[in-house]
């Protein structure tokens, strides 16, 4: 039975693997949408396959498909494929993010899905989008970042960028996906028109240009935006600063730069016209990045300078490892840190559901599931099979379960 | 005007407090939706971001991107006939979107509680740094300190130097979208069960989420995997990274059945077959090694777009490094509205901002927006909603209560 939550009332049918699809479907599942993820036989789904697998348990797979159903069967056997047309006239929502055009190729394209159920919300989710000129190419988080320009603003001007080693854009672009889908639900709802959603990583990441794109057009091409090192380019002082025996953020542009004047108890800083705005800063960043990390030396770690700063209300961090968020106390007590308990992992720490709501202030209690497990359950309760049939069609190669 | 404008949300109406970035992004998404998004700001300046950005007849372009399709209600916020009118407002709107410090709207007079009075099924949306609760709650917050508590700056950079930040603002956007997100999610549930409710979404956790494997990695390797920044190139797969070409930079994503073709294209095929290169672990144990390889190879190309050109030739995922400025006039994204250009008539020209990022397929075209002037919308909310006459607008207007600016 679907969870108490807000999305109770809705059931997903779930093409996709790897991340971006998969986050997308788990944030539908978390807020209690029934997820009936289709995953290939023999292996099920790539992620099955990824990062630490104890027992031969993917903790990558069990982390992205919390609260899924798993239902494994031979794609390349008509027989299975048929299962899949079968189901869609019970679900409210495809999600898929093959590459474009394969769905179409699977006979599984948003016109037949339509002949299927006239209302359907198709999802499709791509590295390049489903139109334009790269649309065909093969495409994974980093390259749609690299095309959107991001990793062009990460590092130093005069030397390769970087890349975050977080799965971002794609966990980022699964969320656009959710909120594309709730919207057009809420459309369909009115007046009875379901539609395809084209969502592409690169369109996520280059939305996140908050300022570079226009600053560029705006001023003619005067402006180039590239990386600039570990500061920022429009205010200052805003950036990863070195203290002692690590490093910390501080953001003390705008008024928070009297805030960190008094801190440092520099108040001649505060109306000297060579510092007293974000501009006259910016003109001498290196030199006030100076002043502040020879002033960060004073501390005996960065923890006490921490404190000091935050005392004075600078708006102040430290850069944490994986390791310390794991325990942090404030971390811990919003949930932003889980604990899950997988029925054959035991207990583990993931990120939590980052949407908090005051009619569900609770998780839900969602499992990821085996390979297969509900099978039996979904071709029972939506297919009218019989137990039997389930059992030919298991004995035929068509469905497969695995205890991984 | 916005009110009638066909798309997914019409007929929605917002209530938008926020200033900056990651609250405007989230009202906007619903606004470039087709919801009717009053933006309330406060008096004489408006929101802080309209002194960002500005090139021309002091219109703020980073206001213009962040703020499309809303439209502006500018009031002396500490006069309280002006928050008088906010509670009237209140009543006729379906959501509330903020994102001040945790605890300023309820000393504004306007906490859950209070607008539930006003409106029983309320939504409201709080949008933070560090989120409504928890010991680094009252923190002053910003896109970079919600990063640094992620644990994501920590994952950016060589290993013994300091850490990157990425000079974007996806952080506050991504949670502008995280926001919308949760508005809609609990828009279905209040219209299946009349209920409204408050929500708290928080860069910080954001952020957190974008952990699709440090965060299990801790304690099911037992502490031996210690999740930090390594550089250029993946942890858990190889290769997959940023690389050195000739005159530039290239990401290369050629791990699992991909390695093969990229062994083809640099005419390798003996690699694909040899144990120490064959799998991604032994590929991860000898890394430095198969970047040397790649790279040197690279060398051999004239420039990034041959090699690229070649590599595309054998399916291998592959992209250059643009620069932004590059993305600009590039086809691909010129062809999906990634980039999009728009004219500002107070800017009085035409700029190109990042496009809508979700594609529908019965709205293709995108809605027809502008960013309001501060205060534009002042006598059309009071007489829409609240039923004032031009005489009392008017009144207000010169008692300092409402507020209009030509920019």
């Amino acid at each position: 039975m679907p969870s108490d939550h807000v999305l109770s009332d809705l059931r997903v049918l779930d093409l996709s693997r790897a991340l971006a699809g998969p986050a997308c479907t788990r944030m539908l599942a978390e807020m209690g949408a029934e997820v009936i993820k289709i995953e290939p036989a023999p292996s099920g789904e790539l992620a099955r396959r990824f990062s630490v697998q104890p027992n031969g348990r993917s903790l990558y797979y069990v982390q992205q498909n919390l609260g899924k159903k798993s239902v494994c069967m031979n794609l390349r056997d008509p027989r299975g494929l048929a299962l899949v047309t079968e189901l869609v006239p019970h679900v409210d929502v495809v999600v898929e993010n093959f590459r474009p055009g394969v769905m179409a190729d699977m006979g599984l394209g948003y016109d037949r899905l339509r002949e299927l159920k006239k209302d359907i919300v198709l999802c499709s989710i791509s590295a390049l989008g489903q139109s334009g000129p790269l649309s065909g190419k093969p495409g994974y988080d980093y390259i749609a970042q690299a095309y959107s320009g991001v990793t062009s603003m990460i590092g130093d001007p005069n030397d390769a960028p970087y890349i975050p080693l977080v799965g971002m854009g794609d966990v980022s672009t699964g969320v656009h996906a959710a909120l594309a889908i709730v919207s057009a639900l809420r459309y369909r709802d009115r007046t009875g028109e379901g539609q395809h959603l084209d969502i592409a990583l690169l369109d996520v990441y280059y939305h996140y240009h908050e300022a570079n794109v226009h600053v560029h057009s705006a001023s003619h091409g005067a402006i180039e935006p590239t990386r600039a090192g570990r500061h920022m380019t429009y205010a200052c002082p805003g950036g990863v600063f070195r203290g002692k025996n690590g490093y910390l953020v501080i953001m003390s542009f705008l008024h928070h730069w009297k805030d960190l004047c008094r801190a440092m108890h520099r108040l001649d800083l505060v109306d000297d016209p060579n510092f007293s705005t974000d501009v006259a800063r910016l003109q001498r960043r290196d030199e006030v990045i100076q002043i502040i990390e020879d002033w960060l030396q004073t501390f005996p770690d960065v923890p006490s300078a921490i404190v000091h700063l935050e005392e004075h209300q600078v708006p102040v961090a430290p850069v944490l490892s994986i390791a310390e968020t794991v325990k942090h106390p404030h971390h811990r007590a919003r949930g932003t840190v889980r604990t899950v308990h997988d029925p054959l992992q035991g207990a583990f720490e993931m990120p939590g559901m980052p949407l908090k709501f005051s009619g569900f202030p609770h998780d839900l209690p969602l499992q990821a599931a085996t390979l297969g497990q509900h099978n039996e359950e979904v071709l029972t309760t939506y297919l009218g099979r019989s137990h039997d049939d389930v059992q030919r069609l298991r004995e035929a190669g068509v469905l497969m379960e695995k205890e991984i | 005007m916005t009110a009638g404008l066909n798309h997914c949300l019409t007929g929605l109406r917002v209530l938008d407090f926020t200033r900056a970035l990651a609250g405007p992004t989230c009202a906007r998404m619903l606004a470039e939706m087709g919801a009717e998004v009053i933006k309330v700001e406060p008096g004489p300046k408006g929101d802080m971001s309209r002194n960002a950005s500005t090139f021309r007849n002091r219109r703020s372009l980073f206001f213009v991107q962040h703020n499309r399709g809303k439209k502006s209600l500018c009031l002396n916020l500490r006069d309280p006939r002006a928050m008088a009118l906010v509670v009237e407002l209140i009543s006729q709107v379906d959501v509330v979107v903020e994102n001040f410090r945790p605890g300023v709207i309820a000393s504004m007079g306007l906490s859950y509680e209070r607008l539930k009075e006003i409106k029983p099924d309320i939504i409201l949306c709080s949008i933070s740094a560090l989120g409504q609760s928890g010991p680094l709650a009252q923190k002053p917050g910003y896109d970079y300190i919600a990063q640094a508590y992620s644990g994501v700056t920590s994952m950016i950079g060589d290993k013994d130097e300091a850490p990157y930040i990425p000079l974007v603002g996806l952080g506050d956007v991504s949670t502008g979208v995280h926001g919308a997100l949760a508005v809609l999610a609990a828009l279905r549930h209040r219209d299946q069960t009349g209920k409204g409710q408050h929500l708290d979404v928080g860069l910080l956790d954001v952020y957190y989420n974008f952990h699709e494997v440090n965060v299990h990695q801790v304690r099911a390797s037992e502490g031996a995997i210690r999740p930090t920044r390594v550089g250029r190139h993946m942890t858990y797969l190889m290769p997959g990274g940023v690389f050195k070409g000739t005159n530039g930079y290239v990401v290369i994503m050629s791990f699992f059945h991909h390695w093969a073709d990229l062994c083809k294209a640099m005419e390798r095929p003996d690699l694909s077959e040899d144990a120490r290169y064959s799998t991604d672990p032994a590929r991860l144990e000898r890394r430095d090694e198969v970047v040397k390889i790649i790279e040197d190879w690279l060398q051999t190309f004239p420039d990034v777009p041959s090699a690229v050109a070649h590599m595309e030739k054998f399916d291998v995922p592959v992209a250059p490094v643009l620069s932004v400025e590059e993305t600009l006039s590039h086809p691909h994204l010129r062809a999906r509205g990634t980039v999009r250009t728009i004219h500002d008539p107070v800017y009085d020209g035409e700029l190109d901002v990042p496009g809508f990022p979700i594609k529908f397929s019965e709205f293709p075209e995108e809605l027809p927006l502008q960013a309001p002037r501060v205060g534009q919308h002042n006598a059309e909310i009071l007489s829409t909603y609240l039923g004032r006459t031009p005489e009392e607008v008017e009144q207000l207007k010169a008692d300092g209560v409402l507020i209009e600016k030509p920019y």
